[in-house]
């Protein structure tokens, strides 16, 4: 029972990062219709910014988080600026977009791997004791804990805005339909810009709590794949659907290795994923193509 | 127009007369005084530079200190030295060019596996003996049929073995008889590594409690070590490279897993320690050598001393592969490649890695020590040296 509590920790603790990366893939999804894979990248630098906000300037853990969001939630926004903009106003096909995103992610991996910042391993300062919090014979970790907080909160935050908020209505009318929208009076550059944002600054927290918890390096971007895929699984474009695909995924790849085997855990875990979608081809949370968000 | 292609004709041929001439006085007589030459191979530029380089280096230090003491059999060494810039093909043409033109009695290095398996046609077809010098891949010197490659040698310890010496070391010297491996499923070295480890630490009366693996890029090995927790095991085995030792080390201790970590020749990095300190401490790693060790230290304070920075690992294999070299010559009492050849699985030598004897069956070295290091005080302390057999 312990160590099936223990399971359940380490699942919920893997999916939790799954869930702050994927939702930023979602929110591009349900406006652009694409995959905007340099939020790998982004996610990434975002590491690199919190590491040298803590290290180099030395900023509290607080302030560190704040600058790291915004700094990644500007980085989104440009990127979107120079790469997708243009191929926007000329009505390119997603394909075009996805390349692009591609592109961009591989830009700013070799950016960082060719600057003085160079390809090697980097640690984050031990900001919380790493002794865990003993539950029992269950160890929780005070950095889990505090990525649960965090992940919780802004995910909080981001439904509350795009939910209660007149921004968020019309982005939400913006992903039901984005021409009628427009001729509503939405301002899709405004909406798209916001998007772009929000998933940016997002994507700074996830890259900082990652960088955190494990490590920071370069290619780090590359465990973003699984966002993804965690993402598609909840159904792409769906915010709740994101964060229940990536906490599911989480909990099938921990169970998988903890019960069957580890060797073939994701042999396992995405033949299941595979099987869902054949059942359920839109995901779990996605509806149908035209009623996102 | 006739005139100029005349001339560019003529002279080609005055070139050619000359060039044939100078091979002539090269190779036409023999004589005692003549000095015997040794090939090295490797990468001098591109990504194996530094290892390359330092080879090289030392295989000079090697050859000068050899000379001045009388050199072997009486005559003085050279060692020539062709960059493949770590390329297979370009192993190839290296080794070519040492033995039709340079006429090498053997060739020392490469320093990768890749390089070793590609030059073993051209080595049979001349007949010369091969010392590779970190070439760990057990293929270069039998091949998967079970068919030994007659001139192809090596100094360093293959991948199994470390796993077998990582094991006899738990079993015998630390008393451990509770046993538990983490591997990395997709490189194949950490696989033998941890076959070996299994496989050994049964024989020695052990038991393997957990054997569980990961996909590498994976940062979260929890629910693996979660399974190793409950398995609870006296020594883990770790055998793959730093940065996922530094991210699994860390995360078992997270969990409150207390046993023995324990690792091969991927581990040694200062990041680890920076990434990892407290996690590995009291951790035990299998290295080909331990630059502490008082033999050891000799050498590296005349290689400072040549060449102004710390040697890389590979100078004291590559020290060691010259040594043996030089005991065979010794033992055949000939600069002939076939006899040298045939006596490098007699002779047996005291190397700065160990007690070098290379096994007629696999051209292996038999049961070299490996060199036991205990993690202190984030450093690496030297222990022993140590073999399973």
């Amino acid at each position: 029972m312990n160590v099936f509590l223990q399971q359940v920790v380490n699942g919920l603790s893997i999916g939790s990062i799954y869930a702050l990366m994927s939702v930023g893939y979602s929110l591009v999804y349900s406006i652009m219709n694409f995959s905007n894979f340099a939020h790998g990248g982004v996610i990434m630098i975002g590491a690199y910014l919190g590491y040298f906000c803590l290290t180099q300037l030395g900023v509290p853990f607080i302030l560190a988080i704040i600058m790291t969001a915004i700094g990644a939630g500007l980085l989104a926004v440009s990127i979107e600026r120079i790469v997708y903009s243009s191929l926007r106003k000329r009505n390119a096909p997603s394909l075009y977009f996805l390349i692009s995103a591609m592109g961009a992610s591989i830009f700013l991996e070799n950016i960082i791997i060719a600057s003085p910042i160079g390809p090697t391993f980097r640690s984050y300062p031990a900001i919380f004791s790493s002794t865990p919090i003993m539950l029992g014979n269950t160890a929780l970790s005070r950095i889990d804990l505090l990525m649960f907080i965090i992940s919780f909160i802004s995910l909080i935050l981001l439904i509350f805005i795009i939910e209660k908020t007149k921004i968020g209505l019309s982005i939400r009318a913006t992903a039901f339909n984005i021409k009628g929208s427009t001729l509503m009076g939405v301002n899709v550059d405004k909406v798209i810009f916001i998007i772009f944002l929000l998933g940016g600054l997002l994507a700074g927290i996830a890259g900082m709590l990652f960088g955190m918890k494990y490590t920071v390096y370069p290619q780090m971007g590359e465990i973003t794949t699984k966002s993804f895929i965690a993402a598609v699984f909840g159904g792409l474009g769906s915010l709740p659907g994101a964060v229940i695909g990536s906490i599911l995924l989480g909990l099938i790849e921990t169970m998988s290795s903890a019960y069957i085997s580890s060797q073939y855990r994701d042999l396992i875990a995405f033949t299941l994923l595979i099987f869902i979608l054949i059942v359920k081809p839109t995901g779990l949370m996605g509806k149908s193509t035209e009623d996102k968000a | 127009m006739n005139k100029r292609l005349l001339l560019i004709i003529s002279v080609l041929l005055v070139f050619t007369m000359i060039f044939s001439a100078c091979q002539n006085t090269d190779t036409g007589k023999p004589s005692e005084e003549e000095t015997i030459k040794i090939g090295w191979i490797g990468g001098l530029t591109g990504d194996f530079a530094p290892w390359g380089t330092c080879e090289s280096n030392a295989a000079n230090l090697i050859a000068e200190q050899t000379n001045a003491n009388g050199g072997i059999l009486g005559r003085k060494v050279e060692i020539i030295s062709y960059d493949t810039r770590g390329d297979a093909a370009e192993s190839v043409n290296a080794v070519k060019r040492l033995i039709t033109q340079d006429k090498v009695i053997a060739v020392l290095g490469p320093n990768t596996s890749g390089q070793a398996m590609s030059i073993t046609s051209v080595l049979n077809e001349h007949k010369v003996p091969n010392i590779a010098t970190v070439a760990t891949n057990p293929t270069v010197t039998v091949q998967t049929d079970g068919t030994v490659n007659p001139y192809n040698f090596r100094i360093c310890f293959i991948d199994p073995y470390q796993g077998a010496v990582a094991a006899g070391y738990a079993a015998d010297r630390l008393g451990y008889t509770k046993g538990a491996v983490l591997y990395d499923v997709s490189s194949d070295a950490s696989q033998a590594f941890s076959e070996y480890f299994q496989q050994t630490f049964i024989e020695k009366g052990g038991e393997i409690v957990a054997v569980e693996g990961f996909k590498g890029g994976d940062v979260d090995f929890r629910p693996q070590l979660s399974k190793i927790k409950e398995a609870n095991p006296e020594v883990i085995l770790f055998p793959y490279n730093y940065k996922d030792v530094a991210l699994s080390a860390n995360q078992a201790r997270e969990l409150g897993i207390t046993a023995t970590l324990m690792g091969g020749d991927g581990w040694p990095s200062e990041v680890l320690m920076e990434m990892a300190g407290e996690a590995i401490e009291g951790s035990f790693i299998v290295n080909h050598l331990d630059i502490a060790d008082p033999v050891v230290k000799e050498f590296t304070e005349q290689y400072v001393e040549k060449y102004d920075i710390k040697p890389e690992i590979n100078a004291y294999l590559v020290h060691d592969a010259f040594k043996l070299l030089e005991a065979a010559i010794i033992d055949a009492n000939s600069f002939d490649t076939v006899k040298i050849t045939e006596s490098l699985t007699k002779v047996t030598v005291e190397g700065l890695t160990g007690t070098i004897r290379l096994s007629e069956e696999d051209h292996n070295p038999i049961g070299k020590q490996a060199a036991i290091q205990e993690i202190v005080n984030k450093e690496y302390v030297f222990k022993e040296r140590y073999s399973p057999y």
